[in-house]
């Protein structure tokens, strides 16, 4: 038998931080120092991003958190659209259209290349009692017609997913249509472009409010369930309170579950061996094309593909993760697994019934522990939570995949024709621009297209793009600090410590690694899913390394992606950086029953590929077996 | 002829009137699967028909009317008046050769079950067991014995006795003495157990709920070689299991350096407290599988009297290469109520507050 101790993360509490005689404080913002090599970087971020120097006595008394979470990596100019829309839509949700009492939004900074923010601070009690008769009105509507409204948002939501696939990037043909002339005489292709573009910003704007909408009403929510088995039950672990409210048929399943169809599909129609031996699409239309058995399984294939393969590789928050849609090598590497599976008599069916049981009979379990007193309350909390989980759950498959491939898909396009007109040679170059910044090209394209002259795009941003490529692969190999700014008495705002993971511990960890008083063959995160694994080590830092994994591996990696799922058959364990309650990492990982240990912080930057490392799943440790 | 034993196994709680509370609570126990040591009732009859022998019942019934309440060394001398009347007279030869069959029976199935001891004189526990409504508050007044490590049938029939004249305390003399002469009989009716000492590897206390919290939802144990003394009377640092109550499944366990023990004194009678050998210290006491037999039996009680249990039980090893659990001892675990009460007080103002405007909204305003 191990010595072992579950590790278990807070309900929130208020605890104040012990003072200690060490350094209680993070790097002054204002401090920190460009890495060499990357001078020159905040040209790359809106000046609303940046630290401003007359701002230094406001700004250096906040402390900021680093968002590792959804932004691990280093931003990209263009890619700043995702990470201010993302903020500006959990701001105008709390602040402007639910007036939630006690929290706002967030300020955002970029620092070297990433993302730190900190709290609006918490309004007062006047105020937070003015908010809350408009929050009362406002929540108490959602709450009343949640089903409803989630129903109407899966069908806004879907709107604008097609708008952004089918908005017109207008060619900017030789002449204009004739129709303009005889017919319409409405705004030109030039015109229309930047309109066009315009309307491509409306809808990322848009989608984030979307994502905000039931957001913090959902984890409101289920913070109410959390608290109370926390209250009644004070050592059980998040993941089983989550295990109690989560569905069992959610979306991010679903395209690992159409892969697995499209296995099955394959053997009935005996044409597995063609697309076990296929890596590529060109290989499968070459292998099935001529047979009316190909023809109805790359049928099947196609209508998997929408929505389900617009899965991204990573989070979906940069241009960078691609999707399945665009890259279908995991996929075709993923049905080929389990066609093998299935010829060794694996059913490849996801055990839902069993999953429903269990979740059932857990909760009859705590319920029956409680007092005849608590149970309504329990019953109650447990309801609501249930109602809201499907939102929870599901709204990452439609923002952050579905939406995000289209729209990082459509900027794409824009970049063919600013390519087209000389702006650059690769269509990736857009990205290296601000989103203001793309607007210029626009109109000296659309100047120069206008004039029947050349734009002064080609001479003016190949250099610029090529020094940004310089800046922002120095800023990778910067560390950035988890927190910058003083170390704030107390941390208690409930929804910062749910949705991003930030506890009091957490922060006492981040200063005694900075410190340098952690030990460094162990790290401690949260136990994500149990068990425990030894195995060499894979350090993924970003989705384009994912083939990389061998087989037997532990991945490493900063957050995990559900689209990896399929990598999930072929690895041992899971190491996660960031991980709060809703991480990803943890919910596959239980899936395949392999041990995870989430939010260890410092996972990707201690462990290296090849160190033979120990996951506990149960404890919620990370130990590294050998050095190297 | 009157029975004047009764197996555990042959009584239940409606027993009370014949075998007092403490049997007849083990005799429920042993009805609910509950593997308490085996033992059996020296029955109420037997002490009635003993007292109806000549006079005696009513020279006692004279004695605890003619006492002196207010006086101790009236008490006193009361006292020992009553005692030596009752281990003075003797006891009918059919209730001696009962509780003398009844006591060689289990001593002899036990020495075969464990391989060891002399089949004659396996060490049992002999305890009064109180017919009182409030038998167990009886015992708080110290009006009831225990004599643990006895052996032999002779020495068994003395230790009853020696729980009849419990029965005349001076304290309970003087309890008495302020009753009718029926309430009075009524209220020195009483019962013996006669129970097996357990031969315990490992032994230790069971928390049906967690001590440190008040968590219902999980168990913990803990568990050191030998007798249970080492552990309850903290003379060990015992290995420390705990469970989730689901499964029952292992969650986590602390093994702690074991380094003395409590074993039964060669003798038969006693213990002795000795050193661990250096092998056994650093070692779990409990297999995952023994961790899991407990923890469902600690379930199994706690299910029975409705309540979290602290529980204190011992493990057996038969010759045959099997083991069992006794348990010795169950009470409620009285704190978790009271940390129950204090719930809340880890959620923290904000969360509460966020919380109380939630439960506005859901509660719904109409709007």
């Amino acid at each position: 038998m191990t010595t072992t101790d579950n590790a278990r993360d807070g309900v929130p509490i208020s605890t104040p931080l012990p003072q200690a005689p060490e350094l209680r404080s993070f790097p002054d913002p204002y401090d920190l120092e460009t890495p060499a090599g990357a001078e020159g970087w905040e040209e790359m971020y809106a000046y609303h991003n940046r630290f401003l120097e007359s701002r230094r006595a406001e700004d250096s008394a906040k402390t900021w958190f680093r968002n590792s979470l959804h932004y691990p990596e280093v931003s990209y100019p263009f890619d700043q659209v995702t990470i201010d829309g993302a903020f500006t839509g959990t701001g105008v949700t709390n602040t402007r259209i639910f007036a939630l009492p006690p929290a706002k939004g967030l300020d955002v900074r970029v620092i070297n290349g990433y993302t730190y923010m900190s709290a609006i601070p918490s309004p007062d009690q006047e105020e937070q009692a003015r908010r809350a008769v408009e929050f009362s009105k406002r929540a108490g509507y959602y709450f009343q017609n949640w089903d409803a409204l989630y129903g109407e948002w899966e069908t806004r939501v879907t709107v604008a997913i097609r708008g952004v696939h089918d908005l017109e990037v207008p060619p900017l043909s030789e002449f204009e249509p004739i129709e303009r002339v005889l017919e319409d005489r409405g705004p030109s292709q030039g015109n229309q472009l930047l309109a066009s573009y315009h309307r491509l910003l409306e809808y990322i704007d848009q989608i984030w409010t979307l994502h905000s909408e039931f957001l913090n009403l959902g984890y409101t929510a289920y913070l109410q369930f959390l608290t109370l088995c926390k209250e009644h039950f004070p050592e059980i672990d998040d993941q089983t309170i989550s295990r109690m409210v989560s569905g069992v048929d959610v979306l991010l399943f679903r395209p690992d579950d159409e892969l697995r169809a499209l296995a099955r599909k394959a053997e009935e129609l005996g044409v597995g061996d063609i697309v076990r031996a296929a890596s590529t699409e060109a290989d499968l239309n070459s292998g099935l094309g001529e047979t009316d058995a190909g023809r109805e399984w790359l049928a099947a294939l196609e209508e998997s593909k929408d929505p389900w393969f617009y899965f991204s590789y990573g989070s979906g928050m940069y241009h960078s993760h691609r999707s399945w849609i665009d890259d279908l090598s995991l996929p075709i590497q993923a049905i080929g697994d389990y066609i093998a599976r299935l010829r060794t008599g694996d059913e490849l069916s996801r055990p839902i019934k069993k999953l429903q049981t269990e979740r059932d009979e857990l909760v009859a379990h705590y319920r029956s522990l409680l007092d005849d007193e608590d149970v309504s309350a329990f019953d109650e909390a447990l309801g609501l939570s249930r109602t809201v989980f499907p939102y929870v759950e599901n709204h990452n498959f439609y923002v952050e995949h579905w939406f995000l491939t289209n729209f990082w898909n459509k900027a794409r396009e824009f970049s063919r024709l600013l390519q087209k007109w000389g702006f650059w040679d690769d269509v990736e170059d857009i990205f290296f621009l601000r989103r203001a910044e793309v607007e210029e090209a626009i109109v000296d394209l659309q100047m120069a297209w206008a004039a029947g002259g050349k734009a002064q795009g080609g001479h003016y941003w190949p250099g610029i793009i090529a020094r940004r490529k310089e800046i922002y692969s120095t800023l990778t190999e910067w560390s950035p600090p988890p927190a910058l700014g003083p170390v704030p008495d107390e941390i208690n705002e409930p929804l910062t410590i749910m949705l991003w993971g930030i506890t009091p511990e957490t922060v006492e960890r981040w200063l005694a690694a900075q410190n340098g008083d952690s030990s460094n063959n162990t790290l401690t995160g949260f136990a994500g899913s149990p068990g425990i694994a030894e195995g060499p080590a894979r350090v993924v830092l970003r989705p384009d390394q994912l083939d990389t994994v061998q087989e037997g591996e532990i991945l490493v990696a900063p957050v995990t992606s559900p689209s990896w799922t399929p990598v999930f058959g072929r690895i041992r364990g899971a190491v996660s950086d960031i991980g709060g309650i809703m991480c990803h990492a943890a919910i596959v990982s239980r899936e395949y029953g392999l041990p995870a240990v989430v939010g260890t912080g410092f996972g990707t930057s201690t462990i290296k590929t090849g160190q033979m490392i120990r996951v506990d799943g149960n404890a919620g440790t990370v130990t590294i077996l050998d050095g190297i | 002829m009157a029975n004047y034993t009764k197996k555990f196994e042959e009584l239940s709680s409606g027993d009370r009137a014949l075998v007092g509370g403490k049997c007849a609570s083990l005799g429920e126990m042993v009805q609910a699967g509950l593997p308490v040591p085996a033992g059996f009732a020296v029955t109420v009859d037997a002490y009635e028909d003993f007292r109806d022998t000549g006079d005696l019942r009513q020279r006692l019934l004279g004695i605890v009317m003619g006492a002196d309440a207010s006086s101790n060394a009236g008490l006193q001398r009361a006292h020992d008046e009553a005692v030596a009347l009752i281990l003075g007279r003797n006891l009918a030869s059919a209730i001696e050769q009962q509780i003398r069959e009844a006591y060689l029976e289990l001593s002899r199935e036990t020495a075969l079950r464990r391989g060891a001891g002399d089949a004659d004189r396996i060490p049992v526990a002999v305890r009064s067991s109180s017919t009182d409504e409030d038998g167990d508050a009886a015992s708080f007044a110290g009006q009831q014995e225990t004599y643990l490590w006895v052996v032999g049938a002779d020495e068994v029939i003395a230790k009853v006795r020696e729980c009849w004249a419990s029965l005349y305390t001076p304290q309970a003399i003087a309890y008495r003495s302020g009753m009718s002469a029926t309430d009075a009989a009524e209220a020195s009716k009483i019962s013996v157990a006669v129970q097996l000492m357990a031969h315990a590897d490992v032994a230790g206390v069971t928390f049906t709920v967690s001590p440190r919290t008040g968590d219902r939802s999980l168990i913990a144990i803990n568990a050191s070689w030998g007798l249970g003394q080492a552990v309850v009377s903290g003379e060990v640092t015992p290995d420390e299991y705990w469970l989730s109550k689901i499964g029952p499944a292992v969650t986590s366990s602390r093994i702690a350096s074991k380094a003395h023990e409590y074993v039964p004194d060669p003798s038969g009678v006693g213990v002795v407290f000795r050193d661990v050998e250096e092998s056994r210290r650093e070692i779990p006491c409990l297999t995952e599988a023994e961790l899991v037999q407990l923890a469902e039996i600690g379930l199994q009680v706690e299910r029975h009297y409705g309540s979290p249990q602290d529980i204190e039980w011992a493990l057996e090893h038969n010759v045959d290469g099997t083991s069992q659990v006794m348990l010795l001892q169950a009470r409620p675990e009285t704190n978790w109520k009271k940390r129950k009460e204090e719930k809340g007080k880890n959620t923290s103002s904000a969360t509460a507050g966020l919380l109380g405007f939630l439960s506005q909204a859901t509660k719904g305003n109409d709007k």
